[in-house]
């Protein structure tokens, strides 16, 4: 079956229409089908999971799950683009654009998850890098070239080094033909695979890729291009995005597991993982806008993956718990923010203050977002990272755990107090009442979220379950 | 022929850092390229029509002439001639750059192995660092569209000393992803040249805390 060769050819007529007509239905004819077509393929590949489509793609557990999440937060995102597109997009020209650029980046991204093929996740990488760039620079200011600038060239200098690394790990399993750089082939032939070349190859794939991930080496172009881009391109760009440049390293990771080169893959996972910390508790600091605090908050969670993932089997389930959780919260999250950017009219901290007595209930959505991301009770991220700490335990890294516990404890404050600031903090003299815009049916799909984190993290369904079990059997 | 090839490649890598006229790096692209595509043809024997054609769209067509035609258009639009903002001064640069080849030819021997071509790979990983470095001490951004594609030409020569050869389909892809990639680059380039005034670096701080 070619099943996502006829979705991506549906998805290229999806997005050529909402480029070439404009006419405000029919975009959000084509956004509520496009979004039940990739529930569609995610139920498809639920059901035909272990198996091939075409030789290019395969329906994996970690794929469905992933593209699961995809699905979850593509309604909400598409939903508060209608607001974004309302508040800040002006023609219907450029609102067609923003719907063909949501539509190219999450047909990418199902690429990415399904896709069997090293070089093929490299070439959708790279598509979802010119998307984004396009996505934020979406309302052409200053502030976002500059941002898209940074992000179009780190990016791609980025995907070229991730490219080296995928010439490295080609050397043996080369025959050009379809299989040969399948990542099925490339477990296959793991143990024959040069020990050397296998590090280089995982170096510069995780450095390349880091930009995507969200961490460290690469992350300042990201980070810049989450202050800019808009809230609901930050929606996917820090969740989904990231899944796709996460699913690049750790199938590689799951390739090298089979090799006696493990432990020091593990290592650098574990360096990138403590040093993504570092620079987090460090640059929350300094953090004056709220995006880009919550873009460093997704450096954090990402930090702790690398982590738990570092910790062998052990962390693996913890590890793939908190991605779930990160991906639906951050959502949320920013979701959230275009609230917030909406009611103030700014994206600065210091512009807010007094949100609770102003706009009550939003508030009380955002002490619930700030409660769930930064892994207090009753947030189900607070199981993933207890389940992480347990790992830790477990395999007796007892200074790593209070090293990682002290940077927390920092990012977690230094969170609080700036949300202090919006909450109760005092309101500046330039606030205009008249000006501040308020949607009762907008803090809906962040409860939604947030909820369905504490729903999955205490009660998890059996097939949720089964899924992520089924991901660490690839070891 | 191979060495031959490769020693003029390797110099038109120092050349890079011995001229400061936009121009002459244009033309050092173009004979990048040009070169690339004859070490492929001598080398890849056993090759198959498509891949031939590939290689001719990936080196002469692309890296030959559409790239460096779309860069002169660029450096004419904003005024590019000279562009003296490099951070080093050319005598520390070129012993650098002899030193990463050097280090390349240490480094390629240390990996050694039967699978790759050691000329090859010697000559990539020089060019990939030069490429680098050529990005780190230039401030304009022209410079470092240059550096990039400096970049991506390692990449393909690497490509060529693990013997790489990807399927047709999966190549054409990675060869359209690089050339949008290279173009839309040149468009914001472009872009903030128009809206900065100037193609420096300094000048994109606005984002930063």
């Amino acid at each position: 079956m070619m099943i996502i060769l006829y979705f991506l050819i549906v998805s290229a007529v999806f997005a050529s229409l909402s480029f070439f007509i404009k006419n405000k239905i029919l975009h959000i004819i084509i956004a509520v089908f496009y979004s039940f077509m990739q529930i569609g393929l995610t139920i498809y590949a639920y059901l035909n999971i272990n198996n091939f489509d075409s030789v290019y793609f395969k329906f994996d557990s970690l794929s469905i799950l992933l593209n699961g999440l995809l699905n979850i937060i593509l309604i909400p995102v598409l939903f508060h683009s209608k607001y974004y597109i309302e508040r800040h997009v002006a023609t219907i020209k450029n609102r067609g654009r923003f719907i063909t650029m949501i539509i190219i980046l999450s047909s990418a991204l199902s690429s990415i998850y399904f896709t069997d093929n090293v070089v093929l996740v490299w070439v959708c990488l790279e598509i979802t890098t010119i998307c984004v760039t396009f996505l934020i620079y979406h309302e052409r200011y200053i502030a976002a070239l500059e941002a898209a600038w940074k992000y179009l060239f780190i990016s791609s200098f980025g995907i070229t080094i991730a490219f080296l690394g995928i010439l490295f790990l080609s050397v043996q399993g080369n025959n050009a033909n379809e299989v040969s750089l399948s990542f099925t082939h490339l477990n296959s032939i793991a143990h024959n695979i040069d020990p050397l070349f296998l590090k280089i190859a995982f170096l510069l794939l995780i450095t390349g890729y880091s930009i995507k991930i969200n961490v460290f080496p690469l992350y300042a172009a990201t980070i810049d291009a989450k202050t800019t881009a808009p809230f609901a391109v930050n929606a996917i760009t820090s969740t989904a995005l990231i899944n796709g440049g996460f699913i690049a390293v750790f199938r590689i990771y799951a390739i090298i597991s089979k090799t006696d080169s493990f432990k020091w893959v593990q290592n650098i996972l574990f360096i990138v993982g403590i040093i993504s910390l570092f620079i987090v508790s460090i640059q929350l600091f300094k953090v004056r806008r709220f995006k880009r605090m919550f873009a460093f908050s997704s450096m954090e969670h990402l930090a702790l993956i690398f982590i738990a993932i570092s910790l062998g089997k052990i962390g693996l389930y913890a590890a793939m718990l908190h991605l779930v959780f990160h991906t639906l919260s951050k959502t949320g999250v920013f979701l959230h923010f275009g609230q917030i950017r909406a009611f103030f009219q700014s994206a600065w901290i210091k512009d807010t203050g007094d949100y609770f007595k102003k706009n009550g209930f939003s508030a009380l959505v955002y002490i619930f977002s700030i409660l769930t991301i930064t892994a207090i009770p009753p947030s189900g991220m607070f199981v993933s990272e207890f389940l992480i700490f347990k790992a830790l335990f477990e395999t007796k890294q007892y200074i790593t755990a209070v090293l990682i516990i002290i940077l927390l404890t920092i990012i977690v404050y230094l969170i609080f107090k700036h949300s202090m600031q919006l909450l109760f903090g005092k309101l500046p003299e330039n606030f205009k009442q008249e000006n501040a815009i308020v949607s009762k049916f907008e803090p809906v799909s962040q409860i939604f979220l947030f909820s369905l984190v504490i729903y999955l993290a205490y009660f998890p369904p059996e097939f949720f379950t089964e899924l992520i079990k089924s991901v660490l059997q690839i070891f | 022929m191979n060495l031959i090839l490769l020693i003029i490649l390797m110099a038109s890598l120092v050349y890079f850092f011995l001229t400061e006229r936009t121009s002459n790096y244009v033309k050092i692209l173009t004979l990048q390229g040009t070169l690339l595509f004859a070490i492929a043809l001598i080398n890849l024997i056993d090759i198959s029509t498509l891949a031939l054609i590939l290689i001719l769209l990936e080196t002469i067509i692309i890296k030959a002439i559409i790239v460096p035609q779309f860069l002169n258009q660029l450096r004419r639009t904003n005024n590019l001639r000279r562009v003296a903002q490099s951070q080093v001064a050319v005598f520390y640069s070129i012993i650098l750059i002899v030193s990463i080849i050097i280090i390349s030819f240490f480094a390629a021997y240390y990996v050694k192995n039967q699978y790759i071509q050691l000329s090859f790979f010697t000559v990539s990983i020089s060019t990939v660092l030069g490429g680098i470095y050529f990005i780190i001490i230039h401030k304009n951004l022209f410079n470092h569209i240059v550096g990039f594609l400096i970049i991506e030409n390692g990449a393909f020569l690497l490509s060529l000393a693990v013997g790489g050869e990807f399927p047709f389909l999966v190549s054409m892809a990675v060869l359209i992803d690089i050339l949008m990639a290279v173009l839309i680059i040149g468009v914001f380039v472009n872009k903030i040249g128009s809206t900065f005034g100037d193609m420096s670096i300094s000048s994109l701080n606005k984002i930063k805390d």
